[in-house]
């Protein structure tokens, strides 16, 4: 299998020899050339290998039909997405197809290097200009727009049935499950245990990493465990940071979720962006063009009202704990619940 | 001339009833080992009473409270406190809202309290 492009090339010799290898068997695998362009394209943009295993196997199940439904947002996006996440998307498969609400489980043991920058410009350029006949995204992109003129049909984003995922798969997607390949158990992505592991040093390392890795979770698993029986589930976003939502945006979506009764987590942290303290955004109120938000902080059990001009303007916060300044993350709750 | 709206009874017109209210009944409810449990499984009989007049949903409230919550002392007491205090068909939304939120809030701090040790000496930096 090979030559790959000079990118994907350079991507993955951040890999270990045992996932490098385990990368060819997946392209070996993909019973179509999108299948093999998507995980290529999810390489580039960064996943670790357990990530790009289990997407892998994700789309092996899936006609080409479905997995360009699945894997891009640009002609349907839902509302309530951000520009830069629809931009993410369009270079980042694996991130269009959880947008889209597809779940993969990566095995932890497929953990290898992960420390590949996103794809720069100029990569995503060159692959632009291998044509539309060289690059079946694009193709089948194309192909896709005929259909819907010809049918005049709305798309509908496929939601796989958890219970029926990894059913599927090729003879050699069973000999790695037997050499400890496996996907594991359904479960929604933690990529918490995966890449920030637990404890101070990971997340201190955290916020002084690329952005390549900086994708860490610090509560959106933990999130979704705990509400999982109200029928809730999360999204962790980065604030003011490269795809991420801007802080403007990520307080306009908490309070669409405030006004759907569901109080917003989010992560506060020092000026230099050094994660400190988890708080609960309970609820919002206006007063002509004045708006604030209360805020709780159970370590310190202070509940307090935070003016919406402090917040954005990253002033000194009403906490005793005057180093809590400013906003990093948000987990935003899904469409669901209760 | 548009009818006047109806406006929601005394306590559930405040503005901390989601806030510093919610926030003394959690903590009532954990002192009383409450688990989120209790409270997920009560949020998922509030549907029931979606749709409900004040009186009915006040009886249901009742009934919750002396059949599928009697082994949680605390859980009961709150869920009377509250059937009396329903007086008008627009406070049964806002407080099944209350009772849902209260069951959201005690599931993400069981959260947090799990993902302190991923901050900074366990989140006490």
């Amino acid at each position: 299998m090979g030559p790959f492009s000079a990118e994907l090339e350079a991507a993955l010799e951040r890999w270990s020899p045992r996932t490098r290898k385990l990368f060819v068997e997946l392209m070996e695998d993909a019973t179509s050339e999108l299948q093999q362009e998507l995980v290529q394209r999810s390489v580039l943009a960064g996943h670790t290998p357990g990530e790009v295993h289990a997407f892998a196997d994700e789309l092996r199940s899936l006609s080409d039909e479905e997995c360009f439904e699945a894997c891009t947002v640009d002609d349907a996006a839902p509302e309530g997405y951000t520009v830069a996440q629809l931009l993410r998307a369009e270079s980042d498969p694996l991130f269009a197809f959880e947008l889209n609400g597809g779940v993969i489980s990566p095995n932890d043991s497929d953990v290898g290097p992960s420390l590949v920058e996103p794809p720069k410009k100029e990569a995503m350029d060159v692959a632009d200009d291998r044509g539309l006949a060289a690059d079946p995204v694009r193709r089948a992109k194309e192909q896709r727009r005929g259909f819907n003129v010809e049918s005049g049909s709305h798309r509908s984003v496929p939601r796989r049935d958890p219970e029926h995922v990894g059913d599927s798969g090729s003879h050699r997607a069973l000999q790695r499950k037997e050499q400890g390949f496996t996907s594991g158990p359904q479960r929604a992505i933690q990529r918490g245990e995966v890449e920030l592991g637990a404890g101070p040093v990971a997340a201190s390392v955290h916020v002084a990493v690329p952005m390549a890795i900086s994708g860490a979770r610090f509560f959106e698993d933990l999130l979704g465990d705990a509400t999982r029986g109200l029928g809730f589930s999360w999204k962790e976003q980065e604030i003011d940071a490269m795809g991420g939502l801007t802080l403007d945006e990520a307080l306009r979506q908490a309070q669409a979720a405030l006004g759907r009764g569901i109080p917003v987590p989010f992560l506060l942290g020092n000026a230099q962006a050094k994660p400190l303290r988890f708080v609960l955004m309970l609820q919002g109120s206006t007063s002509g063009a004045t708006r604030a938000y209360q805020l709780y902080e159970p370590s310190s059990q202070e509940l307090v009202w935070a003016n919406e001009k402090t917040i954005l303007s990253k002033g000194e916060l009403p906490f005793d704990n005057k180093a809590l300044r400013r906003f990093l993350r948000v987990a935003l709750p899904g469409p669901r619940g209760l | 001339m548009a009818a006047a709206r109806p406006q929601p009874s005394a306590p559930f017109a405040g503005r901390e009833l989601n806030g510093e209210q919610l926030l003394d009944e959690l903590a009532e409810l954990r002192t009383a080992q409450v688990s989120p449990r209790h409270l997920e499984e009560l949020a998922r009989s509030l549907r029931e009473l979606e749709g409900r007049r004040a009186p009915e949903a006040a009886s249901q409230l009742k009934q919750l409270a002396l059949n599928r919550f009697a082994a949680q002392p605390a859980l009961a007491s709150l869920l009377t406190r509250w059937a009396g205090r329903l007086k008008a068909d627009v406070d049964v939304p806002l407080l099944v809202g209350h009772l849902e939120r209260l069951a959201i809030v005690s599931a993400v701090l069981g959260a947090f309290r799990k993902g302190a040790e991923r901050l900074p000496k366990g989140g006490r930096a």
